[in-house]
């Protein structure tokens, strides 16, 4: 399919090859780290089922490109498969969020981490010939013809990647100021207080969980189509603690530092799996201790939970007030 | 029904010496202590350490002694191991957040199970380790033709280590010239008959140790100062200060308390399934905290309670599920387990026998 014509006609290098998969993976753990940051830092709730999401949504693309396959044209295929998937994984979202939503703090959590665990083991025990098991199921390539060389297509997902980020960064920059928004950060911050000032806090708490499952699912869907491949075993508990990782370290309710952190880490976790050696093989060692090491010294994130350019004017501001 | 609803009470055992480590630290400072499954994982590596090193047989014991010996000394280190490491991770990860909300906490007990998982994966390999059985060696001279018990024939010096045995006998087969034969070859010293304890009897044994172990801890936080002082604590911790009761101490205290029961729930689940790996606290734990949560978080007979009745619950559900035609239905005894989870949190989120807590404005 002469898709995206002359763009495929480029021939990615080496080092050009690792930059374009760190640049992808950057774009799937940025819509993570947005849906997580919509829940988790502006909606005030605490979630931990970012991974069951995410799994809904990369089966449900997946399962949509292999039954439509041929059927439609290429692009219209892959854009409808995302589509579908932020609606079963939103659908997913309203299943647990709407009777859990009422629950206290990390009672919510716990719920949402039981039903990411329900449906890895649930995807696990389906039929090999459905769903592929645990053994993981192929994504056929929906936008370019299978016999183009690999690094075609990455190209084209570094662009796709990139906007869809951009998309909803700036829809959610907006979202959060609307009315509504602000009605979503009043409930995160005191639910009693909010209510009341006339603030139903079921509506803008709901809206706000099935929005982060519909990205989480997004983010899935990108991801198995990239990967051309979709296994249970990605979308483990370490999927979300990833994920938070990411979203504390650019600190919790900051979009922009989201999107920073996620290139920082995926791109640093990248460096760290190419050069090997022992610090590779400790990778996880390392991951669990920033972790650790974040919450007690910098729980608000290195950008103390403003947005980058805040941050940097902020910084320019202290750098001017200093006499030479 | 009835195996089931025994090897459920096994398990359940089982989750409920994990679930109290949950439970008494819940109370304390309402923290839902993540990495107490690898607090679990670390003591039953301990145990595996102390039974795969220690050899009571040079002492030429009476028999059944040096298995009850060994054991004991296993589940005396798991337990100090344990509550070591409860107390060194509350004082090093979560003293310094403990003021700083519930999930800067959550999120460093994450970080910190991940540690001790990978951690322990990068220092002794991913790989599951046979956990040595609670087996009884018998030395025999002439064997008889027909295995009365299932056989395990292992040279002497692989009756002390870990080692797969050379050969098995199940019950009722001859014992035939292949395996005198091999026996010969493999036998540096002499035969020897290792019979393994059915899976039922070690699950007795579990059941055994919870009750030892339930009075003790209601002794220890119903009657000594300590107990009440953690009672006090677990009320009001501002309070409890003011009081004069040394808050820092109580929680370790607690910590510790929690590790070393964890502890002996960790060679206990190994024990019975005969082995242990650095991801092997991730589920028990998750399970255990359901059993937590069922009995009602922060009540220590509830977490007994829980425990049991999730261990027959993911016992004899899908065996009743199989029985009504459904032939996978043990493969989703773990969606049962989280499912049953999310009801118990919706419909009575302080449990069975915790008690409800009403917002204050």
């Amino acid at each position: 399919m002469a898709t995206a014509g002359p763009l495929l006609a480029i021939a990615l290098s080496g080092e050009q090859l690792w930059w374009a998969n760190v640049l992808v993976l950057t774009s799937v753990y940025a819509l993570f780290a947005l849906s997580l940051n919509l829940t988790n830092g502006h909606g005030g709730m605490f979630s931990l089922g970012l991974h069951g999401f995410a799994a809904i949504g990369g089966y449900a693309a997946a399962w949509l490109t292999v039954a439509t396959l041929g059927s439609l044209p290429g692009p219209l295929l892959f854009l409808l498969s995302l589509g579908f998937a932020m609606v079963v994984a939103a659908v997913g979202g309203a299943v647990i969020g709407i009777p859990c939503l009422r629950l206290r703090g990390d009672y919510l959590a716990i719920a949402t981490l039981g039903f990411g665990e329900i449906v890895r083991k649930a995807i696990e025990n389906t039929p090999v010939h459905a769903l592929g098991g645990s053994l993981g199921y192929h994504v056929p390539r929906a936008m370019i013809d299978p016999s183009d060389s690999r690094s075609d297509f990455r190209l084209l997902f570094v662009g796709i990647g990139a906007a869809l980020v951009l998309l909803v960064a700036t829809v959610l920059r907006n979202a959060v100021r609307s009315s509504r928004g602000r009605a979503m950060l009043a409930v995160a911050q005191d639910e009693t207080a909010a209510s009341l000032l006339g603030v139903d806090p079921a509506r803008p708490k709901i809206t706000a969980f099935l929005i982060g499952a519909a990205l989480a699912g997004l983010g899935g869907a990108l991801a198995a189509h990239f990967e051309g491949r979709v296994a249970p075993a990605d979308f483990s508990l370490m999927l979300t603690v990833k994920v938070f990782l990411i979203v504390v370290f650019g600190g919790l309710g900051s979009i922009s530092g989201c999107v920073l952190a996620a290139f920082v880490l995926v791109a640093a976790e990248q460096l760290l799996t190419r050069t090997g050696g022992a610090v590779a093989e400790w990778k996880e060692v390392l991951y669990a201790l920033l972790l650790i090491l974040l919450m007690i010294f910098r729980p608000r994130g290195i950008l103390g939970g403003r947005e980058v350019h805040e941050a940097v004017r902020d910084a320019w501001r202290g750098l001017r007030r200093r006499p030479a | 029904v009835i195996p089931y609803l025994v090897n459920g009470l096994g398990l359940g055992a089982v989750y409920a010496f994990i679930a109290l480590g949950y439970t008494m630290v819940y109370g304390i400072i309402q923290l839902i202590n993540f990495a107490h499954g690898e607090f679990v994982m670390v003591g039953a590596f301990a145990g595996w350490f102390v039974l795969a090193t220690l050899d009571l047989d040079a002492l030429a014991l009476p028999q059944p002694l040096p298995i009850l010996v060994s054991f004991f000394v296993a589940l005396l280190a798991a337990s100090l191991a344990a509550g070591t490491l409860a107390v060194v991770v509350e004082r090093l990860a979560y003293r310094p957040v403990r003021k700083a909300g519930r999930i800067a906490a959550l999120l460093t007990a994450v970080g910190v199970s991940l540690l001790l998982q990978n951690l322990a994966i990068r220092l002794g390999g991913a790989a599951p380790r046979a956990y040595p059985e609670p087996r009884v060696f018998h030395e025999v001279d002439a064997l008889p033709a027909v295995a009365p018990a299932n056989l395990y024939v292992v040279a002497r010096d692989d009756a002390t280590d870990d080692a797969e045995p050379a050969l098995v006998v199940r019950e009722g087969q001859p014992i035939d010239q292949a395996a005198r034969e091999r026996m010969r070859t493999t036998g540096e010293g002499r035969p020897y008959h290792v019979q393994s304890l059915p899976r039922e009897a070690k699950q007795g044994f579990v059941l055994l140790a919870l009750a030892v172990w339930a009075p003790v801890l209601w002794f220890l936080v119903k009657r000594t100062r300590m107990g009440k002082a953690m009672r006090a604590v677990s009320q009001d911790m501002s309070a409890a200060a003011l009081m004069g009761i040394p808050i820092d101490r109580v929680v370790a205290a607690t910590f510790f308390l929690g590790g070393v029961v964890g502890g002996v729930g960790g060679v206990a689940y190994c024990a019975t399934y005969g082995s242990v790996d650095p991801l092997m606290g991730f589920l028990p734990g998750l399970k255990a905290f359901v059993a937590a949560v069922l009995g009602g978080i922060g009540s220590i007979p509830g977490a007994i309670l829980g425990g049991l009745l999730l261990g027959v619950i993911e016992s004899v559900v899908p065996y009743l599920l199989r029985e009504a035609g459904w032939h996978d239905a043990f493969a989703w005894k773990d969606v049962v387990a989280f499912a049953l989870l999310i009801v118990v949190l919706l419909v009575r989120p302080w449990g069975l026998l915790g008690r409800p807590i009403r917002e204050k404005v």
